[in-house]
């Protein structure tokens, strides 16, 4: 058998990182010069020379712009989708998409951001994912150019959203991504609960988790076994169930889901750990008396969502954590075929010691702008066309909604009716067509956020009251910006991550009954011990920066 | 005891040679040996079952968990309906073309390799040895190879899928090592006869090296078949995607939307007897053309396998 000696292996091995690192020192000293200031004299092409609130934009010339396309298997895309026509129509800009299946969207991005070949337009980025690509250079500070978006500055100022906007800004003051702006913060997960048994044992749909846990133990003396087993364990245990009960406790974004290590505490103006604030035991002690009454199958922290969808829909439990689709997709499709009396609801979300109260940020998913769009004479007219399709009301209601007279029609009190062939989320289950998978309306690169009536006007009936309960809720301030520097980023990068999994295997011994709550003091000096503190001092100095800062690029950027 | 002797005559001990005793030990063995591999039958099987059960079954019934090995609430509507989209046909007619050509280029050029390979007296024979093994081992790296495909302008052509996967190292490998075995005479027999190295290789060797070149072409087919990685990574359009990527992204849709909680205008979730009916049209092909290739797919593994 022949085989490489170790030296050659070795030669071949050096050379090969040599040739990297030679990569390396150039691409770094070809970014050097990206930063035009904000000349834009020579980026006007094709733009309107005046373009306010309530134009409609439209480019001089046709012109093409680049996109990445998330591409739902629910509806995918398609060259005839009348949306590519109608928008080329009404603004003269064609939009060339590559295609990336909604399955490795995120992997795709950062394969062809890296490799310098990604579309101007980036869709379907949550706020957070740009993070990782500032660094790099390669992604449009957009923050420099909002002066262009007057639907964006509008809707920001009239929705009074500066605030949650100024979450998304980095170390250099400057944010990256324009996110989707909703007008109120929009709750969609509660519990599902079956609203023929509480009306067979005489029972109150609960109004708080202390109402919960006594309908709960009413259940079980009638029924027996767990009246609850719950669902949505990745990736963290708990997703939904300790996200609300911790909001309802007032533990910061909650637990599960929204577990963040850092919270802001408005009573001292500083931030501190989540994972050891009182309200956070106080949740947990919560949690761990359903599970020690037998209220809670212990197994809600470590089955799928299939064991437990499969428990709630035969019959076994009566109360899981739900939201408006696995409502009607999952829950009452299963039931139907095995209790066909059955009846079930998605309750408003359980109050707690916070008291009215709802948590949330009013952001959604958005899009990124590659830097190199900065280049293109266009660039004037592809920001002009991104205000007026993500941001203008015209914009939004036809990514939505699509074609008046086509897709839809509007009735004196401006309420929106699909047309007679075309159905959407059930709305019209009659009809052949549907709006998103034959016309491309209502796509999720291009339509989210907007305001209340425009969100709610896809809803049923049922959704729109619980959304009436929700909306009178008063929604808690969100937590101020602290932008890490790269340093800051490294060593929180260190810690964060092992605190978070530390605090979540404990919730679970906690909750559980494997650790008694009179060991709380040793549990939080374990998380001093990885760093608690030296953490969320890193965090209030960021934040004490950004203060003295107010959101003006700091001083050193390096 | 009865148990025992049912055992005996099922597992082929009646067959033995007359005259030859098997040992007690022997026929515990066969027992174990019976019952493990079973277990690994039934084991293996069983997803399978209840993939085709599902595909069969109602969506509602699916949802609830009710179906394991019998298909509830019958129907064929969902293959109607998979059968009937545009989309799913496109990507299976590209996945036919990539496997196709994907699987020629490689046979192609593995062939060639690992003939050339195999020649002992053939100089610097250590050094293209070792350049193949070295991939083995080190790859250039995701973003460094998409910018090698983009700027060689393989972008959403088939050989974006065919050339950076031409030759796989294991298989280069085994089939040196087949053609090592070939006796030397035969070659030499062939020179004196006045062929030169082509047609050496084109006339005597490939046609004494079926087994092999069957078993490379099943290895090779059955890779490009089920890949879907190279294909997301390079191809920009959907009506280019082949029917894996389809697949995952039908799949992968359904779980993503509604547990990482979703966007309001992404209401869009594949039932799961969709997903099924998929998955069972996906590996129909490949499942079939295992039983007519799997005698030289034996032979050929072992024949590598041994010499080297």
């Amino acid at each position: 058998m022949n085989h490489i000696s170790r030296r050659s292996m070795l030669a071949i091995g050096a050379a090969t990182l040599g040739t990297a690192a030679l990569g390396l020192t150039a691409c770094s000293s070809d970014s050097g010069g990206g930063d035009k200031g904000t000349d834009l004299s020579k980026n006007r092409a094709d733009a309107m020379d005046k373009f306010a609130v309530g134009d409609q934009f439209k480019a001089a010339e046709p012109i093409a712009f680049t996109t990445l396309l998330n591409d739902n298997p629910g509806y995918p895309e398609k060259g005839s989708w009348l949306f590519w026509s109608e928008l080329a129509k009404r603004t003269n800009v064609t939009l060339k998409p590559t295609v990336v299946p909604l399955s490795d969207y995120e992997n795709k991005r950062s394969v062809i951001i890296g490799a310098g070949s990604a579309p101007f337009l980036i869709p379907k980025t949550y706020p957070g994912q740009e993070a990782p690509f500032v660094a790099s250079g390669s992604i449009l500070p957009i923050s420099d150019y909002v002066d262009l978006m007057p639907n964006f500055k509008d809707k920001v100022a009239r929705w009074n959203l500066q605030g949650d906007v100024d979450t998304l800004r980095q170390d250099d003051g400057k944010y990256y991504v324009l996110p989707g702006l909703h007008q109120d913060v929009w709750i969609d997960y509660s519990f599902a609960i079956r609203t023929d048994v509480l009306d067979e044992l005489g029972l109150q749909i609960p109004k708080t988790l202390d109402d919960l846990h006594s309908v709960l133990t009413a259940i079980k003396a009638a029924k027996g076994g767990f009246p609850m087993s719950d669902r949505w364990n990745q990736p963290t245990p708990g997703g939904a169930l300790l996200q609300t009960v911790g909001q309802a406790f007032g533990a910061g974004s909650g637990g599960g889901w929204g577990y963040a290590n850092a919270t802001f505490d408005t009573a001292s103006g500083k931030f501190v750990f989540t994972g050891s604030m009182d309200q956070y035991k106080q949740t947990l002690s919560y949690v761990a008396s359903l599970v020690k009454d037998g209220l809670l199958d212990p197994e809600s922290f470590t089955q799928t969502d299939d064991q437990a969808n499969a428990k709630f829909t035969s019959g076994k439990t009566y109360v899981i954590s739900t939201n408006a689709q696995e409502l009607v997709n999952t829950y009452r499709v299963g039931l139907a075929k095995s209790v066909p009396s059955a009846k079930v609801v998605k309750i408003p979300v359980p109050t707690g010691p916070a008291g009215d109260v709802k948590v949330g940020i009013r952001l959604e998913n958005g899009l990124m702008i590659s830097k190199k769009a900065r280049d293109s004479k266009d660039f004037v007219a592809l920001i002009q066309f991104v205000d007026w399709l993500y941001y203008s009301d015209d914009g939004q209601i036809f990514a939505k909604w699509g074609v008046e007279g086509v897709t839809y029609t509007r009735d004196a009190a401006g309420s929106f009716h699909l047309t007679n062939d075309v159905d959407y989320v059930g709305l019209n289950p009659t009809a052949t067509k549907k709006l998103n998978v034959d016309f491309g309306f209502s796509n999720g690169n291009f339509a989210y956020g907007g305001s209340t009536q425009l969100l709610e006007s896809t809803f049923s009936q049922e959704e729109k009251d619980f959304q009436k309960v929700m909306t009178a809720r008063k929604t808690l301030p969100v937590p101020p910006p602290h932008p890490l520097n790269a340093d800051e980023q490294e060593q929180s990068a260190l810690w964060d991550a092992p605190l978070k999994d530390y605090v979540q295997q404990q919730t679970l011994k906690f909750i559980l009954g494997e650790r008694d709550f009179g060991q709380w003091d040793a549990y939080v000096s374990e998380l001093k011990g990885k760093n608690s503190d030296a953490y969320i001092d890193l965090v209030n100095k960021a934040y004490q920066r950004f203060k003295d800062n107010q959101g003006k690029p700091a001083a050193d950027k390096s | 005891m009865v148990i025992l002797d049912r055992t005996r005559i099922e597992t082929g001990e009646a067959t033995r040679p007359p005259g030859v005793r098997v040992s007690r030990g022997y026929r515990v063995f066969q027992v174990v040996n019976a019952l493990i591999l079973t277990g690994i039958v039934v084991a293996t099987l069983y997803p399978i079952v209840n993939i085709v059960a599902r595909s069969f079954s109602g969506d509602g019934y699916i949802r609830s968990g009710k179906v394991s090995l019998i298909p509830r609430g019958f129907n064929v509507t969902t293959y109607k309906a998979v059968l009937s989209n545009g989309a799913f046909w496109t990507d299976y007619r590209n996945t036919v073309f990539y496997t196709v050509v994907a699987t020629v280029v490689a046979m192609f050029l593995t062939t060639c390799y690992a003939y050339v390979l195999s020649k002992k007296d053939l100089r610097g024979r250590g050094v293209l040895v070792g350049v193949a093994v070295f991939t083995m081992f080190f790859s250039g790296g995701l973003i460094p190879n998409y910018i090698l495909v983009t700027t060689m302008g393989l972008r959403n052509s088939v050989w974006a899928i065919a050339l950076p996967n031409a030759v796989s190292v294991f298989n280069l490998l085994v089939m040196k090592a087949f053609f090592e075995g070939l006796p030397a005479e035969l070659e030499e027999a062939a020179a004196i006869d006045g062929l030169n190295t082509y047609g050496t290789l084109w006339r005597v060797v490939l046609p004494l090296s079926k087994a092999v070149l069957a078993t490379m072409v099943l290895f090779y087919a059955v890779s490009f078949w089920n890949s879907w990685f190279t294909a997301f990574l390079y191809m920009d359009r959907s009506d280019l995607f082949p029917v894996t990527v389809y697949l995952r992204n039908l799949i992968a849709g359904a779980t993503t939307s509604t547990s990482v909680g979703f966007s309001g205008a992404d209401a869009g979730v594949a039932g799961a007897n969709i997903q099924s009916v998929t998955i069972i049209l996906t590996t129909l092909p490949i499942l079939a053309v295992y039983p007519f290739v799997q005698r030289y797919f034996v032979s050929g593994v072992t024949l590598g396998a041994v010499k080297g």
